[in-house]
Protein backbone atom coordinates (compact mmCIF):
# COMPACT_ATOMS: atom_id res chain seq x y z
CA UNK A 1 0.00 0.00 0.00
CA UNK A 2 1.54 3.24 -0.71
CA UNK A 3 -1.00 6.57 -0.59
CA UNK A 4 -1.48 10.12 0.22
CA UNK A 5 -3.97 10.41 3.55
CA UNK A 6 -6.12 12.97 3.60
CA UNK A 7 -7.79 14.23 6.57
CA UNK A 8 -10.51 16.47 5.59
CA UNK A 9 -12.26 17.88 8.81
CA UNK A 10 -16.10 18.75 6.83
CA UNK A 11 -18.20 17.93 4.59
CA UNK A 12 -17.23 20.66 2.45
CA UNK A 13 -13.47 19.67 2.40
CA UNK A 14 -14.17 16.19 1.66
CA UNK A 15 -16.52 17.20 -1.34
CA UNK A 16 -13.53 19.49 -2.19
CA UNK A 17 -11.19 16.79 -2.08
CA UNK A 18 -13.17 13.90 -3.76
CA UNK A 19 -13.30 16.16 -6.93
CA UNK A 20 -9.86 17.19 -6.96
CA UNK A 21 -8.37 13.50 -6.59
CA UNK A 22 -11.61 11.58 -8.68
CA UNK A 23 -11.07 8.06 -9.82
CA UNK A 24 -7.28 8.32 -8.05
CA UNK A 25 -9.05 8.99 -4.53
CA UNK A 26 -11.14 7.02 -1.97
CA UNK A 27 -13.01 7.89 0.94
CA UNK A 28 -12.48 6.04 4.10
CA UNK A 29 -15.13 5.53 6.29
CA UNK A 30 -14.44 2.19 8.69
CA UNK A 31 -11.79 0.66 6.46
CA UNK A 32 -13.30 -3.14 7.14
CA UNK A 33 -13.78 -3.11 3.18
CA UNK A 34 -11.79 -0.39 2.07
CA UNK A 35 -8.46 -1.52 3.80
CA UNK A 36 -8.22 -4.89 3.34
CA UNK A 37 -9.01 -5.07 -0.39
CA UNK A 38 -5.85 -2.37 -0.65
CA UNK A 39 -4.10 -4.88 1.56
CA UNK A 40 -4.86 -7.56 -1.34
CA UNK A 41 -4.31 -5.41 -3.82
CA UNK A 42 -7.76 -5.31 -5.42
CA UNK A 43 -7.52 -1.45 -5.46
CA UNK A 44 -4.44 0.80 -5.22
CA UNK A 45 -6.41 4.70 -4.47
CA UNK A 46 -3.31 7.20 -4.75
CA UNK A 47 -5.17 9.58 -1.88
CA UNK A 48 -7.21 8.15 0.58
CA UNK A 49 -9.76 10.88 2.27
CA UNK A 50 -10.47 9.23 5.97
CA UNK A 51 -13.85 10.70 7.16
CA UNK A 52 -13.07 10.23 10.69
CA UNK A 53 -12.61 14.29 11.38
CA UNK A 54 -15.72 15.09 9.25
CA UNK A 55 -18.95 15.94 11.79
CA UNK A 56 -22.46 16.03 11.09
CA UNK A 57 -22.71 12.58 9.24
CA UNK A 58 -22.84 10.08 12.32
CA UNK A 59 -26.66 11.22 13.15
CA UNK A 60 -29.72 9.50 13.05
CA UNK A 61 -32.54 11.41 12.57
CA UNK A 62 -36.16 9.71 13.05
CA UNK A 63 -38.58 12.62 13.33
CA UNK A 64 -40.75 11.77 10.56
CA UNK A 65 -38.60 10.52 7.89
CA UNK A 66 -35.58 8.63 8.74
CA UNK A 67 -31.77 9.71 7.98
CA UNK A 68 -28.89 8.04 8.74
CA UNK A 69 -25.82 9.86 7.90
CA UNK A 70 -23.30 7.72 6.05
CA UNK A 71 -20.57 7.46 9.36
CA UNK A 72 -23.22 6.18 11.13
CA UNK A 73 -21.67 2.41 12.65
CA UNK A 74 -23.33 -0.30 13.12
CA UNK A 75 -23.63 -0.82 16.59
CA UNK A 76 -24.95 2.94 16.90
CA UNK A 77 -28.10 0.83 14.39
CA UNK A 78 -27.76 -1.83 16.49
CA UNK A 79 -28.32 0.57 20.17
CA UNK A 80 -30.94 3.09 18.51
CA UNK A 81 -34.22 2.67 20.59
CA UNK A 82 -36.22 4.31 17.69
CA UNK A 83 -35.52 0.83 15.89
CA UNK A 84 -36.98 -1.02 18.48
CA UNK A 85 -40.72 -1.26 17.02
CA UNK A 86 -41.61 -1.49 13.19
CA UNK A 87 -37.94 -0.61 11.83
CA UNK A 88 -36.43 -3.83 13.82
CA UNK A 89 -35.28 -5.54 11.11
CA UNK A 90 -32.56 -3.15 10.81
CA UNK A 91 -30.84 -3.82 14.40
CA UNK A 92 -31.36 -7.70 13.47
CA UNK A 93 -28.96 -6.77 10.64
CA UNK A 94 -26.70 -4.51 11.70
CA UNK A 95 -26.33 -7.27 14.92
CA UNK A 96 -24.64 -9.59 12.79
CA UNK A 97 -22.59 -7.80 10.42
CA UNK A 98 -18.53 -9.25 12.02
CA UNK A 99 -17.75 -8.77 15.62
CA UNK A 100 -18.05 -6.28 18.09
CA UNK A 101 -14.12 -4.82 16.48
CA UNK A 102 -15.62 -4.59 12.84
CA UNK A 103 -19.49 -2.85 14.01
CA UNK A 104 -17.60 -0.08 15.95
CA UNK A 105 -16.19 1.26 13.06
CA UNK A 106 -17.93 -0.46 10.20
CA UNK A 107 -20.61 2.24 8.91
CA UNK A 108 -23.95 2.24 6.42
CA UNK A 109 -22.30 4.52 3.86
CA UNK A 110 -19.66 2.14 3.39
CA UNK A 111 -22.02 -1.34 3.27
CA UNK A 112 -23.89 0.70 0.24
CA UNK A 113 -20.50 2.23 -1.74
CA UNK A 114 -18.58 -1.43 -1.19
CA UNK A 115 -21.71 -2.65 -2.93
CA UNK A 116 -21.22 -6.21 -1.84
CA UNK A 117 -24.23 -8.13 -3.27
CA UNK A 118 -24.01 -10.24 0.38
CA UNK A 119 -23.65 -6.75 1.81
CA UNK A 120 -26.39 -7.59 5.55
CA UNK A 121 -27.86 -3.73 5.92
CA UNK A 122 -28.78 -3.00 2.48
CA UNK A 123 -31.46 -5.49 1.87
CA UNK A 124 -33.33 -3.99 4.97
CA UNK A 125 -32.91 -0.25 3.29
CA UNK A 126 -34.12 -1.53 -0.18
CA UNK A 127 -37.03 -3.32 1.85
CA UNK A 128 -38.01 0.41 3.39
CA UNK A 129 -37.79 2.07 -0.56
CA UNK A 130 -34.44 3.82 0.65
CA UNK A 131 -32.99 6.77 -0.79
CA UNK A 132 -29.21 7.69 -1.11
CA UNK A 133 -28.19 11.39 -0.98
CA UNK A 134 -24.46 11.94 -2.86
CA UNK A 135 -22.87 15.21 -2.52
CA UNK A 136 -20.26 16.28 -5.36
CA UNK A 137 -18.63 19.49 -7.16
CA UNK A 138 -21.84 19.81 -9.37
CA UNK A 139 -24.30 19.38 -6.05
CA UNK A 140 -27.02 16.96 -4.33
CA UNK A 141 -28.33 14.12 -6.11
CA UNK A 142 -30.76 11.49 -4.69
CA UNK A 143 -31.29 8.42 -6.15
CA UNK A 144 -32.85 5.22 -5.38
CA UNK A 145 -31.19 2.83 -3.04
CA UNK A 146 -32.05 0.44 -5.61
CA UNK A 147 -30.98 2.30 -8.77
CA UNK A 148 -27.74 3.21 -6.98
CA UNK A 149 -26.41 -0.60 -6.97
CA UNK A 150 -25.83 -1.42 -10.54
CA UNK A 151 -23.56 -4.67 -9.92
CA UNK A 152 -21.10 -6.32 -7.32
CA UNK A 153 -18.78 -3.43 -6.27
CA UNK A 154 -20.51 -1.30 -8.71
CA UNK A 155 -23.08 1.90 -7.86
CA UNK A 156 -23.96 5.23 -9.49
CA UNK A 157 -21.52 7.16 -7.77
CA UNK A 158 -20.03 9.53 -9.54
CA UNK A 159 -15.71 9.88 -9.03
CA UNK A 160 -15.01 11.56 -6.03
CA UNK A 161 -18.58 11.94 -5.05
CA UNK A 162 -19.18 11.69 -1.02
CA UNK A 163 -22.50 9.72 0.15
CA UNK A 164 -24.18 11.98 2.98
CA UNK A 165 -26.54 9.95 3.86
CA UNK A 166 -29.88 7.36 3.13
CA UNK A 167 -33.53 8.45 3.79
CA UNK A 168 -36.66 6.56 4.52
CA UNK A 169 -40.27 7.04 5.39
CA UNK A 170 -41.61 5.78 8.59
CA UNK A 171 -43.88 2.66 8.27
CA UNK A 172 -47.91 3.42 8.13
CA UNK A 173 -49.55 1.29 10.94
CA UNK A 174 -49.95 -2.42 10.43
CA UNK A 175 -46.73 -2.60 9.38
CA UNK A 176 -43.18 -4.72 10.40
CA UNK A 177 -40.08 -5.59 9.29
CA UNK A 178 -37.54 -8.94 9.34
CA UNK A 179 -34.13 -9.79 8.57
CA UNK A 180 -33.10 -13.47 8.41
CA UNK A 181 -29.53 -14.68 7.83
CA UNK A 182 -27.99 -18.08 6.82
CA UNK A 183 -24.60 -18.53 7.04
CA UNK A 184 -22.29 -21.32 8.07
CA UNK A 185 -21.96 -20.33 11.74
CA UNK A 186 -23.54 -18.11 14.00
CA UNK A 187 -20.87 -14.69 14.17
CA UNK A 188 -18.39 -13.57 12.05
CA UNK A 189 -19.75 -15.00 9.02
CA UNK A 190 -20.39 -13.69 5.32
CA UNK A 191 -23.82 -14.37 4.23
CA UNK A 192 -25.09 -17.11 2.28
CA UNK A 193 -28.26 -15.81 1.81
CA UNK A 194 -29.41 -13.20 3.56
CA UNK A 195 -33.46 -11.70 3.36
CA UNK A 196 -35.23 -8.69 4.57
CA UNK A 197 -39.18 -7.97 4.13
CA UNK A 198 -41.33 -5.75 4.79
CA UNK A 199 -45.17 -5.91 5.41
CA UNK A 200 -48.06 -3.42 5.55
CA UNK A 201 -51.72 -5.06 6.10
CA UNK A 202 -54.68 -3.14 5.44
CA UNK A 203 -56.94 -1.35 8.61
CA UNK A 204 -58.98 -4.74 8.90
CA UNK A 205 -55.45 -6.56 8.82
CA UNK A 206 -56.92 -9.00 6.71
CA UNK A 207 -54.90 -8.59 3.74
CA UNK A 208 -51.38 -7.57 2.70
CA UNK A 209 -51.04 -3.93 1.48
CA UNK A 210 -47.96 -3.36 0.40
CA UNK A 211 -44.72 -6.19 0.57
CA UNK A 212 -41.11 -5.63 -0.02
CA UNK A 213 -38.85 -8.64 -0.32
CA UNK A 214 -35.20 -7.93 -0.69
CA UNK A 215 -32.32 -10.94 -1.35
CA UNK A 216 -28.98 -11.00 -0.42
CA UNK A 217 -25.92 -13.23 -1.91
CA UNK A 218 -27.79 -14.76 -4.98
CA UNK A 219 -27.39 -12.21 -7.44
CA UNK A 220 -25.22 -9.55 -8.58
CA UNK A 221 -26.51 -7.12 -6.50
CA UNK A 222 -28.93 -7.01 -3.46
CA UNK A 223 -32.06 -8.13 -5.52
CA UNK A 224 -35.95 -7.08 -4.66
CA UNK A 225 -38.35 -10.14 -5.59
CA UNK A 226 -40.41 -8.33 -7.44
CA UNK A 227 -42.89 -11.38 -8.80
CA UNK A 228 -42.88 -12.66 -5.08
CA UNK A 229 -44.32 -9.36 -3.31
CA UNK A 230 -47.18 -8.84 -6.20
CA UNK A 231 -48.33 -12.25 -4.78
CA UNK A 232 -48.30 -11.14 -1.61
CA UNK A 233 -50.02 -7.45 -2.33
CA UNK A 234 -54.08 -7.59 -1.85
CA UNK A 235 -54.40 -11.49 -0.93
CA UNK A 236 -54.88 -12.14 2.78
CA UNK A 237 -51.60 -14.24 3.95
CA UNK A 238 -52.01 -17.81 4.19
CA UNK A 239 -49.31 -20.06 5.10
CA UNK A 240 -49.62 -21.22 1.27
CA UNK A 241 -49.57 -17.55 0.07
CA UNK A 242 -46.36 -17.45 1.71
CA UNK A 243 -45.01 -20.16 0.66
CA UNK A 244 -45.79 -18.99 -2.92
CA UNK A 245 -44.02 -16.38 -2.75
CA UNK A 246 -40.62 -18.25 -1.40
CA UNK A 247 -41.07 -20.19 -4.49
CA UNK A 248 -41.37 -17.23 -6.74
CA UNK A 249 -38.64 -15.51 -4.91
CA UNK A 250 -36.36 -18.59 -5.88
CA UNK A 251 -37.22 -18.48 -9.10
CA UNK A 252 -36.37 -14.75 -9.63
CA UNK A 253 -32.89 -14.75 -8.05
CA UNK A 254 -29.51 -15.89 -10.10
CA UNK A 255 -27.40 -16.81 -7.53
CA UNK A 256 -23.95 -18.51 -8.34
CA UNK A 257 -21.74 -21.90 -6.98
CA UNK A 258 -18.62 -20.47 -4.75
CA UNK A 259 -17.10 -21.57 -2.05
CA UNK A 260 -19.91 -20.81 0.34
CA UNK A 261 -22.34 -22.91 -1.30
CA UNK A 262 -24.10 -23.98 -4.53
CA UNK A 263 -26.48 -22.42 -6.33
CA UNK A 264 -28.45 -24.59 -5.49
CA UNK A 265 -28.68 -24.67 -1.86
CA UNK A 266 -28.91 -20.92 -2.54
CA UNK A 267 -32.36 -21.64 -3.78
CA UNK A 268 -33.42 -23.58 -1.42
CA UNK A 269 -32.71 -21.32 1.08
CA UNK A 270 -34.25 -18.52 -0.38
CA UNK A 271 -37.94 -20.97 -0.78
CA UNK A 272 -37.70 -21.61 2.67
CA UNK A 273 -36.32 -18.06 4.33
CA UNK A 274 -38.63 -15.62 2.59
CA UNK A 275 -41.57 -17.34 4.17
CA UNK A 276 -39.60 -17.65 7.52
CA UNK A 277 -39.53 -13.54 7.19
CA UNK A 278 -42.95 -12.79 6.15
CA UNK A 279 -43.95 -14.91 9.39
CA UNK A 280 -42.24 -13.39 11.83
CA UNK A 281 -42.99 -9.52 10.43
CA UNK A 282 -46.85 -10.93 10.38
CA UNK A 283 -46.09 -11.95 14.21
CA UNK A 284 -44.63 -8.84 14.75
CA UNK A 285 -47.84 -7.19 13.46
CA UNK A 286 -50.01 -9.08 15.83
CA UNK A 287 -48.28 -8.96 18.49
CA UNK A 288 -47.79 -4.70 18.32
CA UNK A 289 -52.02 -4.79 17.26
CA UNK B 1 6.93 9.32 0.39
CA UNK B 2 5.46 11.35 2.43
CA UNK B 3 5.72 11.48 6.12
CA UNK B 4 2.92 11.89 8.81
CA UNK B 5 3.80 13.54 12.06
CA UNK B 6 1.54 12.48 14.39
CA UNK B 7 0.78 13.01 18.07
CA UNK B 8 -0.61 9.62 19.36
CA UNK B 9 -1.85 9.31 22.98
CA UNK B 10 -1.73 5.39 24.22
CA UNK B 11 -2.24 4.25 27.77
CA UNK B 12 -2.39 8.16 29.03
CA UNK B 13 0.72 8.69 27.72
CA UNK B 14 1.59 10.96 24.52
CA UNK B 15 3.86 9.44 21.80
CA UNK B 16 5.54 11.85 18.98
CA UNK B 17 5.95 9.34 16.27
CA UNK B 18 7.05 10.47 12.32
CA UNK B 19 5.70 7.45 10.08
CA UNK B 20 4.45 6.89 6.41
CA UNK B 21 0.56 6.69 5.32
CA UNK B 22 -0.29 3.61 4.56
CA UNK B 23 0.73 2.36 8.18
CA UNK B 24 -1.59 1.12 11.03
CA UNK B 25 -1.90 1.58 14.60
CA UNK B 26 -0.81 -2.07 14.88
CA UNK B 27 2.64 -1.37 12.67
CA UNK B 28 3.35 1.74 14.85
CA UNK B 29 2.84 0.05 18.34
CA UNK B 30 4.67 -3.38 17.63
CA UNK B 31 7.84 -1.86 15.36
CA UNK B 32 7.99 1.59 16.63
CA UNK B 33 7.15 1.87 19.97
CA UNK B 34 8.05 -2.01 21.00
CA UNK B 35 4.33 -2.30 22.26
CA UNK B 36 4.03 -5.82 21.87
CA UNK B 37 1.47 -7.65 24.03
CA UNK B 38 -0.90 -5.86 20.73
CA UNK B 39 -0.79 -9.08 18.30
CA UNK B 40 -0.67 -9.57 14.87
CA UNK B 41 -1.84 -12.37 12.65
CA UNK B 42 -4.31 -12.32 9.76
CA UNK B 43 -4.15 -8.90 9.18
CA UNK B 44 -7.92 -8.77 7.71
CA UNK B 45 -10.06 -7.89 10.91
CA UNK B 46 -10.84 -11.23 11.24
CA UNK B 47 -8.78 -13.18 14.64
CA UNK B 48 -9.20 -10.13 17.03
CA UNK B 49 -5.17 -10.84 18.25
CA UNK B 50 -4.54 -6.85 17.60
CA UNK B 51 -7.58 -5.79 19.13
CA UNK B 52 -6.80 -2.21 21.12
CA UNK B 53 -9.25 0.11 22.46
CA UNK B 54 -10.34 3.54 20.66
CA UNK B 55 -12.00 6.40 22.65
CA UNK B 56 -13.21 3.13 25.13
CA UNK B 57 -14.30 0.85 22.36
CA UNK B 58 -12.96 -2.21 21.23
CA UNK B 59 -11.50 -2.18 17.62
CA UNK B 60 -8.86 -4.25 14.94
CA UNK B 61 -5.66 -1.78 15.13
CA UNK B 62 -4.60 -4.16 11.81
CA UNK B 63 -7.19 -2.24 9.88
CA UNK B 64 -6.67 1.47 11.37
CA UNK B 65 -4.82 3.39 10.08
CA UNK B 66 -1.87 5.18 12.15
CA UNK B 67 -3.55 8.24 10.87
CA UNK B 68 -7.20 7.84 12.19
CA UNK B 69 -6.20 7.78 15.67
CA UNK B 70 -4.55 11.25 15.67
CA UNK B 71 -6.35 12.70 19.30
CA UNK B 72 -8.11 9.79 20.15
CA UNK B 73 -7.44 7.79 22.96
CA UNK B 74 -5.95 4.56 22.76
CA UNK B 75 -5.19 1.54 24.89
CA UNK B 76 -3.60 -1.78 24.76
CA UNK B 77 -3.00 -4.68 26.89
CA UNK B 78 -0.16 -2.59 28.32
CA UNK B 79 -2.04 0.18 29.53
CA UNK B 80 -3.84 -2.17 31.73
CA UNK B 81 -2.49 -3.36 35.27
CA UNK B 82 -1.95 -0.63 37.56
CA UNK B 83 0.84 0.12 40.18
CA UNK B 84 2.00 -3.37 39.28
CA UNK B 85 -1.36 -4.96 40.19
CA UNK B 86 -3.20 -6.83 37.44
CA UNK B 87 -6.39 -5.46 36.33
CA UNK B 88 -9.40 -7.70 37.51
CA UNK B 89 -9.71 -9.18 34.01
CA UNK B 90 -6.56 -10.44 34.07
CA UNK B 91 -6.67 -11.99 37.44
CA UNK B 92 -9.80 -13.77 36.78
CA UNK B 93 -8.01 -15.21 33.56
CA UNK B 94 -4.79 -16.22 35.04
CA UNK B 95 -7.18 -17.63 38.59
CA UNK B 96 -9.89 -19.26 36.32
CA UNK B 97 -6.91 -20.88 33.87
CA UNK B 98 -8.65 -19.53 30.92
CA UNK B 99 -4.92 -18.76 29.46
CA UNK B 100 -2.57 -21.79 27.29
CA UNK B 101 -0.65 -20.68 24.71
CA UNK B 102 -1.62 -16.87 25.23
CA UNK B 103 -1.42 -14.95 21.66
CA UNK B 104 -5.50 -14.58 21.82
CA UNK B 105 -5.36 -12.77 25.03
CA UNK B 106 -4.50 -9.14 25.20
CA UNK B 107 -7.21 -9.13 22.74
CA UNK B 108 -9.79 -10.97 24.43
CA UNK B 109 -9.23 -8.83 27.90
CA UNK B 110 -9.48 -6.04 25.70
CA UNK B 111 -12.82 -6.70 24.14
CA UNK B 112 -14.22 -8.17 27.41
CA UNK B 113 -13.39 -5.21 28.86
CA UNK B 114 -15.50 -2.99 26.21
CA UNK B 115 -18.33 -5.09 26.81
CA UNK B 116 -18.21 -5.01 30.38
CA UNK B 117 -17.76 -1.12 30.60
CA UNK B 118 -21.08 -0.79 27.95
CA UNK B 119 -23.02 -3.91 29.85
CA UNK B 120 -22.09 -4.27 33.33
CA UNK B 121 -25.01 -6.81 33.68
CA UNK B 122 -23.32 -9.10 31.45
CA UNK B 123 -24.69 -12.12 30.53
CA UNK B 124 -23.13 -15.47 29.35
CA UNK B 125 -24.46 -15.36 25.84
CA UNK B 126 -23.45 -11.68 25.49
CA UNK B 127 -20.10 -12.37 26.70
CA UNK B 128 -19.86 -15.06 24.43
CA UNK B 129 -21.36 -12.24 21.29
CA UNK B 130 -19.19 -9.82 22.25
CA UNK B 131 -16.19 -12.03 22.17
CA UNK B 132 -17.30 -13.48 18.76
CA UNK B 133 -14.73 -11.37 16.93
CA UNK B 134 -11.97 -12.83 18.77
CA UNK B 135 -10.78 -16.68 17.95
CA UNK B 136 -8.72 -19.08 20.32
CA UNK B 137 -7.06 -21.80 19.14
CA UNK B 138 -6.46 -23.53 22.11
CA UNK B 139 -8.88 -22.97 25.28
CA UNK B 140 -12.69 -23.74 23.69
CA UNK B 141 -13.60 -20.27 25.16
CA UNK B 142 -15.75 -21.95 28.34
CA UNK B 143 -13.17 -20.64 30.44
CA UNK B 144 -12.33 -17.34 29.33
CA UNK B 145 -16.35 -17.12 29.30
CA UNK B 146 -16.01 -18.07 33.13
CA UNK B 147 -13.08 -15.50 33.36
CA UNK B 148 -15.19 -12.58 31.77
CA UNK B 149 -18.12 -13.33 34.05
CA UNK B 150 -15.96 -13.59 37.18
CA UNK B 151 -14.29 -10.55 36.28
CA UNK B 152 -17.95 -8.69 35.61
CA UNK B 153 -19.07 -9.62 39.31
CA UNK B 154 -15.86 -8.15 41.12
CA UNK B 155 -16.30 -5.17 38.78
CA UNK B 156 -19.58 -4.78 39.02
CA UNK B 157 -21.32 -6.93 41.84
CA UNK B 158 -23.35 -9.87 42.07
CA UNK B 159 -25.44 -9.70 39.34
CA UNK B 160 -23.87 -11.60 36.37
CA UNK B 161 -25.49 -14.62 35.05
CA UNK B 162 -23.33 -17.77 34.25
C1 LIG C 1 -14.15 -9.61 9.53
C2 LIG C 1 -15.20 -8.92 8.72
C3 LIG C 1 -16.51 -9.34 8.79
C4 LIG C 1 -17.50 -8.70 8.05
N1 LIG C 1 -18.77 -9.15 8.15
C5 LIG C 1 -19.74 -8.55 7.43
C6 LIG C 1 -21.09 -9.00 7.53
O1 LIG C 1 -21.39 -9.94 8.27
N2 LIG C 1 -22.04 -8.37 6.81
C7 LIG C 1 -21.74 -7.31 6.01
O2 LIG C 1 -22.65 -6.74 5.39
N3 LIG C 1 -20.47 -6.86 5.88
C8 LIG C 1 -19.47 -7.46 6.57
N4 LIG C 1 -18.18 -7.02 6.43
C9 LIG C 1 -17.90 -5.95 5.47
C10 LIG C 1 -17.86 -4.52 6.03
O3 LIG C 1 -17.62 -4.52 7.42
C11 LIG C 1 -19.15 -3.73 5.76
O4 LIG C 1 -19.44 -3.71 4.39
C12 LIG C 1 -19.03 -2.29 6.30
O5 LIG C 1 -20.32 -1.73 6.40
C13 LIG C 1 -18.16 -1.37 5.46
O6 LIG C 1 -18.14 -0.10 6.07
P1 LIG C 1 -16.79 0.74 6.30
O7 LIG C 1 -17.20 1.99 6.97
O8 LIG C 1 -15.79 -0.09 6.97
O9 LIG C 1 -16.37 1.00 4.81
P2 LIG C 1 -14.92 1.33 4.19
O10 LIG C 1 -14.13 0.10 4.11
O11 LIG C 1 -14.34 2.52 4.85
O12 LIG C 1 -15.40 1.75 2.72
C14 LIG C 1 -15.99 0.81 1.82
C15 LIG C 1 -16.12 1.47 0.45
O13 LIG C 1 -17.06 2.54 0.50
C16 LIG C 1 -16.44 3.79 0.17
N5 LIG C 1 -17.03 4.76 1.07
C17 LIG C 1 -17.19 4.63 2.42
N6 LIG C 1 -17.89 5.67 2.91
C18 LIG C 1 -18.17 6.49 1.86
C19 LIG C 1 -18.91 7.72 1.72
N7 LIG C 1 -19.48 8.31 2.78
N8 LIG C 1 -19.01 8.26 0.49
C20 LIG C 1 -18.44 7.65 -0.59
N9 LIG C 1 -17.75 6.50 -0.52
C21 LIG C 1 -17.63 5.91 0.69
C22 LIG C 1 -14.96 3.56 0.33
O14 LIG C 1 -14.21 4.41 -0.52
C23 LIG C 1 -14.82 2.10 -0.06
O15 LIG C 1 -14.78 1.96 -1.45
C24 LIG C 1 -17.16 -7.62 7.19
C25 LIG C 1 -15.84 -7.19 7.11
C26 LIG C 1 -14.85 -7.82 7.86
C27 LIG C 1 -13.45 -7.36 7.77
S1 LIG D 1 -4.49 -9.35 13.08
FE1 LIG D 1 -6.06 -7.92 13.27
S2 LIG D 1 -7.80 -9.15 13.40
FE2 LIG D 1 -6.28 -10.62 12.96
S1 LIG E 1 -4.87 -19.33 24.40
FE1 LIG E 1 -3.88 -19.99 22.57
S2 LIG E 1 -5.05 -18.94 21.05
FE2 LIG E 1 -6.17 -18.57 22.82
Amino acid sequence: MSFECHEPSSVTDAVALGARFGEEGRFLAGGTDLIIQMRRGKVGPRHVMSLHRVSGLDRIEADGAVRLGALVTHRTIERCPAFQGPLQALVESAAVVGGHQIRNVATVGGNIVNASPAADVVPVLLALDATVTCLGPDGERTLTLDGFLTGPGQTARRPGELLTSVRFDQLPPGSATAFVKAGRRKAMEISVVCVAVRLTLDAAHARCQEARIALGAVAPTTLRARAAERALEGQPLTDEVLRRAGRLAAGECGPIDDVRASARYRRLLVETLVPRALRRSLERIGRAA
Amino acid sequence: MSRLALSLRINGETHEVLTAPHRTLLDVLRDDLGLTGTKENCLEAECGVCTVLLDGRAVNACILLAAQCRGRDIVTIEGLASGGELHPLQRAFVERGAVQCGYCIPGMILSAKAYLEECPEASEDGIREALAGNLCRCTGYQKITEAVATAARELYGGRTTQ
